[in-house]
């Protein structure tokens, strides 16, 4: 178990490293540069050639990347070049904010999601089920902007409950402050996780109840709530436990989403303010955050994944 | 007193009948057989005197368990009934087990399940250890803390039969308990049956497709055909003298040993295949360890051995699909060229997965001719067209995909692809092993033609040795990726050489009570 960890920890920081070079590559092969958007239309071109030699643009890609990642090594993320702060003190203000987002409603989107799924399942066919899994289409159907707007239109201004917009202020404190303006956005989040996730559910419910094993403790007299809960649940967990690991990317760029209609002060709108201007540092931070978050989140999800299925743990017989 | 009583069973699933009409009883101590092909019936009997039907399943009659109307049940004591009054063994012991759960949970469950008052799991590990050897597990208490996947196919089996006997029921539904398992360890597994009817006095019901197993242990038999009862016996009545015609219909398709008479084989200077001295391993472990073996022109050389002995593999070299770590293949006398494949045909075990679903029936029998050769489509036309005439299938199949046929026109398919273009080699693994017995008789039929008409050498593998007596002049054991003994089939399956080969002989049950309890005096002296 040691050893496999010690594996996967090690093809982590592979793949990390790898995504480092494929953002930098791309992002400055971008004709051009960030000169001109940083300087703005009327910089001179001598304006312009001193930007690029301070940053060191005028180096080959090797080179710069190479100055990159020793600079990275040490902990330096660059300065951004329009707010002329840290990346690292930005990132270190704004993640914890995206963080609470995006934990704070794949959290709920799983705590509604898995007993979804499961009731869905057992009710299969009947009328409650197509009415829960029509609404989930509908749902899962609805990008994620237009959700936050009927969100903000029905609880922000029709029946004024909630904020539309979350609570501004450098650090987390300022949000926990005002928990009311964090409503919004999280079920907005929310949305987006939980319909998937009990899509996933059901069907892998579904599937489990079909096998043979059900029968099995069927057929030697096992009550039907300690088959659902000791045979089917851990098994159609097994699958449902990766996805949700691997969907890490995908509740970030709903978050991006969420985050700028809510105007919520996190990672997602710096990066949305970083890419329009052709902020390389922040965009360079950002992305490597993403990768380092994905990576974990796939991690963790092997690692419960190897706590419920002692296939993955133990080895089989030798046929 | 009968533990188990049906009478008048009629389960259908809209206008689909599954079973109709259907009596049967089982006394304490009696083994009865329920046997018959796939779709007819049998396993859904099984599964109504448990009440285990699903929803849709429109069931009629009276199923009495114990002297318990099972129909009128409620769902609680439907739930007391299960385990208690009758415990069922399943087909496939690796799905019938839960993969995430020990074999102490799952054995312990089923005591559990019908102690008045419940107690923790680990409560019962004595009485699963009891259990577990009385089914004759070795190392019980060591097996206690392994998952399913840790054990193999003939243990967990075992389990499965521990758990259907631990709640003491007086009634054993056993639904083709030994089908996925070894020859020999399908013995012990019926041996064991035998055992616990013999010691406990419980009643089984036993479902099976195969008349060896019937013979070997049923003493009454009902032959299912769609539904139906066409024949009701005690065994040996039945075997000595068949009623029905469909009964005799199936008796005549189980392959015997010795019913095909062995020219004498003539010496062959040339090969259309040659493997010499074949290692292949995988992670270390040798699967295949210098094997050589020949097939020469126009030959039918059989290669039989147990799962895990290497069969596939070696037929995997031949065709180019393992590379061997030592050894040489020989196609045609020299390399498997993608000029030499054109002369080789292949089947496979499961006709189902072997055809690609989103081709038809037409497009796939013509492929081969359109990887290897430019004839026109015209031309092919001709030939598919022929070819579905030499396999007996309907041209009215042209058009369909292969889930729209049945196994038996899945694998005549799967025989015109491989003869297509007129092959000098043909490799099948197991075509047969996945059909009933009169489909198996009719596809062999089929082969033989087949072969006549193209002449085309073949390594046939089979885990069945009546099947290869049939078909080949030549065979080969393999047992742990060695092969132990091959020769003229006349000499090697009728008066084997190896004491593996004579194993394996006396393990495969034949069609035949009398002769069944000779063979297995032999087997225990």
């Amino acid at each position: 178990m040691t050893r496999f960890l010690a594996r996967r920890l090690l093809l982590a920081l592979i793949v990390v490293f790898l995504v480092t070079v494929v953002t930098f590559v791309i992002l400055h092969l971008l004709p051009g540069g960030p000169a001109r958007g940083v300087l703005g239309v009327k910089a001179t071109q001598a304006q312009i050639d001193a930007f690029n030699r301070a940053e060191g643009f005028d180096q080959s890609i090797p080179l710069q990347y190479w100055d990159y990642l020793v600079r990275l090594v040490h902990g330096d993320l660059g300065t951004s070049y329009t707010l002329n702060t840290d990346v690292s003190t930005l990132l270190g203000e704004r993640l914890p904010k995206t963080l609470l987002l995006t934990a704070t409603s794949t959290l709920l989107g799983i705590l509604v999601a898995l007993p979804l799924g499961v009731w869905q399942a057992v009710r299969r066919g009947r009328a409650s089920d197509v009415v829960t899994t029509g609404l989930a289409f509908v749902l899962y159907a609805t990008p994620v902007f237009f959700l936050s707007l009927v969100l903000i239109i029905l609880f922000a201004q029709v029946l004024p409950i909630f904020p539309a917009q979350a609570a501004q202020g450098d650090d987390i404190a300022s949000l926990l402050s005002q928990p009311a303006s964090l409503v919004l956005p999280v079920l907005a989040g929310t949305g987006v996780t939980a319909v998937a996730y009990s899509r996933y559910m059901r069907s892998s419910t579904v599937d489990n109840l079909a096998e043979d094993y059900v029968r099995t403790a069927r057929a030697k007299g096992t009550p039907e709530r300690t088959i659902l809960w000791r045979h089917v649940w851990p098994n159609s967990l097994t699958s449902v436990v990766s996805m949700i690991g691997y969907s890490v990317p995908v509740v970030f760029s709903g978050s991006l989403v969420v985050e700028s209609m809510f105007n919520y002060p996190g990672v997602g709108l710096l990066f949305w303010t970083a890419a329009r201007n052709a902020d390389f540092p922040v965009l360079l931070g950002v992305v490597l955050v993403i990768a380092v978050t994905t990576v974990l989140g796939s991690l963790l999800a092997d690692v419960v994944q190897l706590l419920i299925d002692p296939r993955v743990r133990v080895p089989g017989v030798k046929s | 007193m009968s533990v188990l009583e049906i009478t008048d069973l009629r389960v259908s699933y809209g206008t689909a009948v599954a079973v109709d009409g259907l009596s049967v009883t089982v006394a304490r101590g009696e083994i009865v057989a329920l046997v018959g092909e796939s779709g007819s019936g049998k396993s859904t009997v099984a599964l109504a005197a448990l009440g285990l039907l699903p929803r849709s399943a429109h069931v009629d009659g009276t199923i009495t368990v114990a002297g318990k109307n099972v129909r009128e049940a409620t769902g609680e004591e439907l739930r007391q009934l299960r385990g208690r009054d009758a415990g069922m063994v399943f087909q496939e012991p690796m799905t019938a087990l839960n993969p995430l759960h020990t074999i102490e949970f799952q054995v312990a469950e089923a005591i559990r399940n019908h102690d008045p008052e419940p107690r923790r799991h680990k409560h019962y590990r004595d009485r699963c250890v009891q259990l577990l050897e009385r089914v004759g597990v070795p190392d019980a208490s060591k097996r206690l803390k392994q998952y399913p996947h840790q054990l193999s196919g003939g243990l967990r089996q075992r389990a499965l039969i521990a758990i259907a006997i631990a709640a003491g029921p007086g009634l054993i539904l056993a639904d083709e308990p030994t089908t996925s398992l070894d020859v020999t360890v399908q013995q012990q597994i019926l041996d064991l049956l035998r055992d616990i009817r013999d010691t406990e006095g419980t009643g089984t019901l036993l479902i099976t497709h195969n008349l060896g197993v019937v013979a070997d242990i049923a003493d009454r038999v009902l032959v299912l055909r769609n539904g139906k009862v066409v024949e009701e016996a005690d065994t040996d009545a039945l075997f000595a003298n068949p009623r029905h015609a469909y009964t005799r219909q199936l008796l005549a398709a189980v392959p015997r040993l010795g019913d095909t008479p062995h020219d004498e084989e003539p010496e062959r200077d040339r090969t259309v295949l040659a493997l010499r001295d074949i290692t292949v391993e995988y992670h270390g472990r040798k699967v295949v360890d210098g094997v050589s073996l020949s097939v020469g022109p126009g030959e039918f050389v059989g290669l039989v051995g147990e799962s895990g002995s290497g069969k596939t593999t070696l037929a995997q070299c031949a065709l180019g699909l393992v590379t061997p770590r030592g050894g040489t293949v020989d196609v045609f006398g020299g390399k498997l060229t993608h000029k030499a494949r054109r002369r080789l045909g292949v089947v496979f075990q499961d006709p189902a997965s072997s055809l690609d679903p989103t081709k038809t029936v037409e497009q796939t029998i013509a492929e081969p001719m359109v990887i290897h050769t430019r004839t026109s489509r015209a031309e092919r036309r001709r030939r598919v067209r022929e070819l579905m005439d030499a396999v007996e299938l309907p041209q009215a199949l042209l058009d369909r995909r292969g889930h729209e046929l049945s196994g038996g026109q899945r694998q005549r398919v799967g025989l015109a692809r491989a003869v297509v273009l007129g092959p000098d080699l043909l490799i099948a693994d197991e075509p047969t092993s996945a059909l009933d017995v009169s489909v198996q008789a009719a596809v062999l039929d089929v082969l033989e033609r087949l072969h006549q008409e193209f002449g085309f050498g073949c390594l046939f593998i089979s885990h069945d040795l009546a099947v290869v007596d049939r078909v080949c002049s030549r065979v080969a054991v393999l047992r742990g990726g060695q092969l132990v003994e091959q020769g003229p089939c006349a000499t090697v399956l009728h008066t084997p050489e190896h004491p593996y080969t004579r194993a394996l002989l006396l393990a495969s049950p034949v069609p035949d009570p009398a002769a069944q309890r000779d063979r297995r005096r032999l087997a225990t002296a």
